[in-house]
């Protein structure tokens, strides 16, 4: 009991880091991600459009905004050029359509009056840029058929309102698993910044001089010191572990009850003992107490950044990800990411994700393996 | 005893490891992981081919303007090659689509349908380009009406003569090929080409590198306050006047900044590619207004809190992540939404003041909005200093 009411009072002075990580959790893997509730039918993209209209009220130009408008999200900047510019820098629009002066008064003459556009490059932008040249083309093709601007605008409107079926064969809801992978891709960066944190300030803080020789000279067996540590580090991470577990059932919702939320639940599981085991061995390598937070960053940021766990590994460089194979992290994120395309539950789909499982066991088996190796040194050296 | 004492500050504080890790090393292997993790994002934003297939069926082969435009948009040879096509049977398009080798497939029955797994830009493209073909052969038949309607009027008007069936539909078709290249969009852009919005990362990693020097300008106060430590009891008892001693152990914390900051720069510009805009002057006195506004900072919050060591180092640092966290470093958007939304948090926030200078230098062609930040940064610096020198000048302790 003395040892667990000492891991304890340790425990306590080292929780404002976990609460800052939980926060982060919460802020990045509950609110950061758009939902949208029809996932089931297919939903078009539609690009962020700015119109800067410079003419006057016109019935053609009119009608390219109701177009323009129709299939984009409009949205509001302020009314001055530094907004537009730093809407477009931060993609809060993809695309700025500058309308000039006369636009349908030269329009009608047949001038093809110049539009000035803003894009940022991305495909977003592609596909605005795509609506934008397709009406402009038809719309001039009838200028040149028709005289009158009402049956320019009619026929205009016909032809572009021809729609192609679309059918959606996936019964997945996609949106909601998108957010559950995120989420747990995420507790990656907790799990590890937490358990190595924690298990390293209570093992130095035990490690003291002072106390460890105390520890020896007391009647206490070492063996039974070490396991109470062992198990206290352990329970710890497990209560950590199920914290996060359960703040995923409020932040992610229903989905988690579903067979995918169990696959997520014991990958989570098997990496959080991994971590324990990450922990106990960087806890025996150091010696410093005050070095701790400077390796939980490096090492808990590092494998994020690196796996995929801050941003999605399929944009990741391919080189990163081929470094990114020699760190657990990269096979309990790999194991997320392939949760949220699984279809059936049989054999052959399960047996790659039970493989990355074996494969974060081992690295713990071996993590345990040069722990014992360093420590035994440490012991002979002593 | 100014030099004597610079050069000892200057030895101390490099001798303290942990100082010269968060100062030093911590932004460069952050950067590192920043360079690693984003330099993929915005090439995978980029339009890119995409892999669908086509059910060749009779109605497909029969129809010859989706052959031909599916055939032009996969060719190898167009620039604007959109699609890697594979002309496959229903069953096996499906088993593409099962195995997500494909994003979509498109099957023609009596009108043409697209299959997807989910919604998408991808799927989203190859729904439009398919509209846009039938638009297109709407559009070709409206005109096609109009054009004989007009040629039958000129006929029975005899303002042409009629030669062959055969010549009137070659001269309307030519008239539909010709309308069909020469009315393109006339649209040019102007947007500027440095838009690439995850250089603000970096410049937050600078800001954080600025205002982290804060923690070397408070241990080196440290070291000179008596209630602080041994050695600042010594300082307080010597003859040597305070504001040199002071003085001159910030001088060895801001020459030490700089040295930092010098070496994030030649790493950010050399190793991580990282572009500052081409103005290398403002770029400098930028970086060391920032080092300034950081090194006061810490100095300010050394001299009014009475508190212990790390407390101090605790504040510096939850004051610096905080003010990074509004400026971008953790999603770029966070600045823009605080810039926005609450203008004057960001505009009092010393790490976006850094950040939207090395911003305005890299976007915008004027420089208005740089010596806004450049003067609101050196405005914030005076500001701690005064803060630093009334809590400093006479102290006096009868015992301590």
């Amino acid at each position: 009991m003395t040892i667990f009411k000492t891991f304890l009072k340790v425990l306590n002075k080292c929780k404002a880091p976990i609460i800052i990580y939980t926060v982060f959790l919460i802020f990045f893997g509950g609110f950061n991600i758009k939902t949208s509730d029809n996932s089931m039918s297919f939903v078009a993209d539609k690009p962020d459009i700015l119109i800067v209209n410079e003419d006057k009220d016109n019935k053609i130009t009119n009608n390219l905004i109701n177009y323009i408008e129709k299939n984009s999200n409009k949205i509001e900047i302020e009314d001055n050029e530094e907004a537009r510019n730093d809407a477009l820098f931060y993609r809060d629009v993809n695309y700025i359509i500058y309308i000039p002066a006369n636009y349908g008064e030269d329009f009608l003459k047949g001038v093809n009056p110049e539009i000035k556009i803003k894009s940022t490059g991305d495909y977003q932008a592609s596909l605005a840029e795509m609506m934008l040249e397709r009406y402009i083309k038809v719309a001039n093709i009838y200028n040149d058929t028709y005289s009158l601007e009402d049956d320019i605008i009619e026929k205009v409107n016909d032809t572009l309102s021809k729609e192609t079926n679309i059918e959606i064969t996936s019964k997945l809801d996609t949106a909601k698993l998108d957010k559950a992978s995120f989420y747990y891709n995420f507790t990656n960066y907790c799990i590890l910044a937490g358990c190595i944190y924690v298990i390293c300030l209570i093992l130095s803080s035990f490690k003291n001089e002072n106390i460890s020789k105390r520890t020896i000279v007391s009647s206490i067996n070492y063996k039974e010191y070490n396991m109470k540590l062992l198990i206290s580090n352990t329970l710890f991470s497990i209560i950590l572990w199920m914290f996060y577990v359960l703040l995923s059932f409020v932040l992610v919702g229903d989905i988690m009850f579903t067979a995918h939320g169990v696959i997520y639940i014991i990958n989570s599981f098997i990496f959080t003992l991994c971590a324990v085991t990450i922990a106990f061995l960087i806890g025996n390598l150091m010696r410093n107490k005050d070095a701790i937070n400077g390796i939980v960053n490096v090492i808990a940021l590092g494998s994020s950044f690196l796996c995929g766990a801050f941003v999605p590994a399929d944009i990741l460089p391919d080189s990163v990800l081929k470094i990114a194979h020699i760190l657990p992290s990269y096979w309990y994120i790999k194991t997320n990411e392939m949760v949220k395309t699984l279809e059936e539950f049989n054999f052959e789909t399960l047996k790659p994700i039970v493989i990355n499982m074996g494969v974060i066991v081992l690295f713990s088996i071996l993590f345990i393996t040069i722990t014992n190796i360093v420590s035994s040194k440490k012991r002979k050296k002593n | 005893m100014f030099i004597h004492n610079l050069k000892y500050s200057f030895k101390t504080l490099l001798k303290n490891k942990m100082l010269i890790f968060w100062t030093f090393a911590f932004p460069i292997i952050l950067g590192t992981f920043f360079k690693m993790a984003f330099s993929n994002i915005e090439n995978s934003e980029k339009l890119d081919i995409i892999d669908i297939a086509i059910v060749e069926n009779d109605e497909f082969k029969n129809n010859e303007i989706f052959k031909e435009t599916f055939k032009e948009l996969s060719d190898d040879n167009n620039e604007e090659k959109l699609f890697d096509i594979q002309y496959v049977n229903e069953e096996e398009a499906k088993e593409l689509l099962n195995n997500d080798e494909i994003t979509g497939y498109l099957i023609i029955k009596d009108e043409p349908n697209i299959v997807v797994n989910t919604s998408g830009i991808n799927e989203t493209i190859l729904k439009y380009v398919t509209e846009e073909i039938t638009q297109t052969q709407s559009m070709i038949e409206n005109v096609a009406q109009n054009k004989v309607e007009e040629k039958v009027k000129d006929i029975v008007a005899g303002k042409i003569q009629f030669t062959s069936y055969e010549e009137i539909y070659k001269q309307i078709y030519d008239e539909i090929v010709d309308m069909l290249d020469k009315n393109n969009a006339n649209i040019s852009n102007i947007s500027s080409s440095n838009l690439s919005y995850t250089m603000i990362e970096f410049y937050t990693l600078i800001a954080m590198a600025c205002l982290y020097g804060g923690i070397l300008g408070l241990v080196a106060i440290n070291q000179n306050l008596p209630n602080m430590s041994n050695n600042g009891k010594r300082v307080a008892m010597s003859p040597t006047p305070k504001y040199k001693v002071i003085l001159s152990s910030v001088l060895a914390s801001y020459i030490i900044q700089l040295i930092g900051i010098a070496l994030l720069f030649i790493y950010t510009i050399f190793a991580l590619k990282v572009d500052y805009g081409t103005n290398l002057p403002l770029i400098v006195l930028l970086a060391c207004a920032g080092c300034l506004a950081g090194l006061s900072m810490g100095v300010a919050i050394a001299s009014v809190f009475k508190t212990n060591d790390n407390l101090k180092t605790g504040i510096v640092i939850s004051f610096t992540m905080f003010g990074c966290f509004l400026s971008g470093m953790m999603g770029i958007t966070m600045k823009y939404i605080v810039d926005k939304n609450l203008p004057l948090v960001n505009k009092l926030n010393p790490a976006s003041m850094i950040t939207d200078g090395f911003y305005s230098l890299y976007y915008y062609d004027t420089l208005d909005r740089f010596y806004f930040n450049l003067i609101s940064l050196l405005a914030f610096a005076s500001l701690m200093i005064v803060i630093s020198i009334l809590s400093l000048r006479r102290q006096k302790y009868d015992n301590i």
